[in-house]
């Protein structure tokens, strides 16, 4: 077995948590082998969990972000910038401005974008968290929000983090109890499927807690448009809903250099191997987090276990070891439900009834406790 | 067996609950009456999930069997 004793050059595409782990873990793994660059159009890097806290007053920008600068070890390269174009077949990059890189390993880390047209009447009509400026809105609504109907819930079907609509629900529940409209206040929770929570183990407890709470689930509702003017939603099956707030999951879609490059589906996301991660038909170029098309959660802890498995196996070619690690689709969301406690789902490839943890207060402490070490172990690509 | 050939494929073959489902809905969005939406899933619940799912919508289901583990739905769309 050959070994090349040139670093080899690796170019990754999105400085999020996939794309600043894989980079950190793996000038950690192989630091005299590799060179390693990282592109990102901001050179700001956001926890994006927070903004859920963001969206109850519990967080500010201070709390979840961080500049992008500080977050590499010393070996990796930082450049704010952004890509236009990936060529795959002739190992390409192109960034705005004309600017070109070649590449040994190439890793698509670019996330997924807002796709407001996929619901007309979304972006007028709707409060959400799904950004820091959006989760700011959606804070001031609820501050100013008097009683009257809230209808939270699914709206956009591909979207990041599938727990995070419940969470809002128990926490709006929360916030509107403690600010004293929560008597004054329907709140109605929205889903397209037969559950409102779909794993089967965890729906029972979910759907207790929200009954307990006064959150009546509605399913079979695909929102399909918004009225903004008669402020209704109106589903796929014929029914409707009045709101005086209207908090649902933004459409997402993948990167706009990923469809224009050609390289996603009818999406935007990528399809790759399900265990190695490699775009389909490549073997020097991999995507990780958001940005595939493989049906585990759009959540950071999967791109977090993505970019470990990637980064492994770049070092073990690099060294010229025939060791390979494998992703099993595993993901763990801890659910934050207020009044101090969190539940969990897990799952992976492999059950077929994904288990879940029951509300607990260490749930609850353990979601502050990512909060903090996100900044520390996570993103230093050490576990 | 059926010979109605569908107009939209899903695989949804190895992707756990809710993700058959989703993958259906999402077709159904842009989907219009007359088409016929194959889907093949391997998670056992589909098909309680999409029995219930075409009830409540009122789309027919052609037809719902499941051979070598592989569970295949054909479903008209007639609800749009």
């Amino acid at each position: 077995m050959t070994v090349n004793v040139m670093p080899s050059k690796v170019l990754i595409i999105g400085g999020g948590d996939g794309g600043t782990i894989l980079a950190n873990r793996l000038v950690r793994k192989v630091p005299d082998r590799v060179e390693v660059e990282v592109i990102d159009r901001s050179d700001l890097h956001w926890y994006q969990p927070g903004f859920l806290f963001v969206a109850v007053g519990e967080a500010e920008k201070e709390d979840i972000t961080r500049p992008r600068r500080r977050l590499y070890r010393k070996r990796v390269r930082f450049t704010k910038g952004e890509v236009e174009r990936i060529d795959l077949d002739d190992r390409k990059v192109r960034l705005k401005g004309g600017e070109e890189r070649t590449y040994d390993y190439l890793v698509i880390a670019t996330g997924s974008t807002l796709n407001y047209e996929e619901i007309p009447g979304f972006k007028e009509a709707v409060n959400h968290m799904w950004t820091f400026d959006d989760a700011k809105k959606l804070f001031n609504r609820l501050m100013g929000f008097k009683g009257g109907k809230l209808v939270v819930g699914v709206g956009g079907l591909t979207y990041k983090c599938p727990v995070a609509p419940l969470e809002i629900a128990f926490l709006a529940d929360e916030f509107l109890r403690i600010r004293g409209v929560r008597e004054k206040t329907e709140i109605k929770y929205v889903s397209p499927l037969e559950r409102p929570y779909p794993p089967r183990l965890l729906s029972k407890v979910m759907v207790e807690n929200m009954e307990e709470r006064g959150i009546e689930p509605v399913t079979y509702f695909t929102v399909d448009e918004i009225d903004p003017e008669r402020k209704e939603v109106r589903s796929m099956e014929g029914d409707s809903l009045k709101y005086d707030l209207l908090i649902l999951t933004p459409p997402h879609r993948g990167a706009d250099v990923v469809i224009k490059s050609g390289i996603g589906d009818d999406e935007g996301w990528i399809p790759v191997d399900r265990y190695f991660l490699n775009v389909k038909g490549y073997d020097d170029a991999y995507a990780v987090g958001d940005a595939t098309a493989l049906p585990t959660p759009k959540t950071g802890v999967v791109a977090h276990f993505q970019a470990s498995t990637v980064a492994d196996n770049i070092a073990y070619e690099i060294m010229g070891e025939s060791k390979r690690v494998m992703f099993d689709g595993q993901s763990f969301c801890l659910i934050e439900m207020g009044r101090g406690v969190a539940s969990a789902q897990v799952s992976n490839y492999y059950y077929k009834d994904a288990p879940g943890l029951i509300p607990s207060r260490v749930l609850h402490l353990a979601k502050l406790a990512m909060n903090r070490i996100y900044w520390t172990c996570i993103l230093s690509g050490n576990i | 067996m059926t010979d109605v050939s569908p107009t939209i494929s899903i695989d949804a073959r190895g992707i756990s609950c809710p993700g058959p489902l989703t993958n259906l809905i999402k077709a159904y969005r842009k989907a219009k009456n007359g088409d016929v939406i194959e889907v093949l899933a391997t998670d056992p619940g589909f098909k309680s999930d999409v029995k219930a799912w075409v009830e409540r919508t009122g789309n027919e289901l052609i037809s719902l069997a499941e051979e070598g583990g592989v569970i295949r739905a054909l479903i008209r769309v007639t609800a749009r």
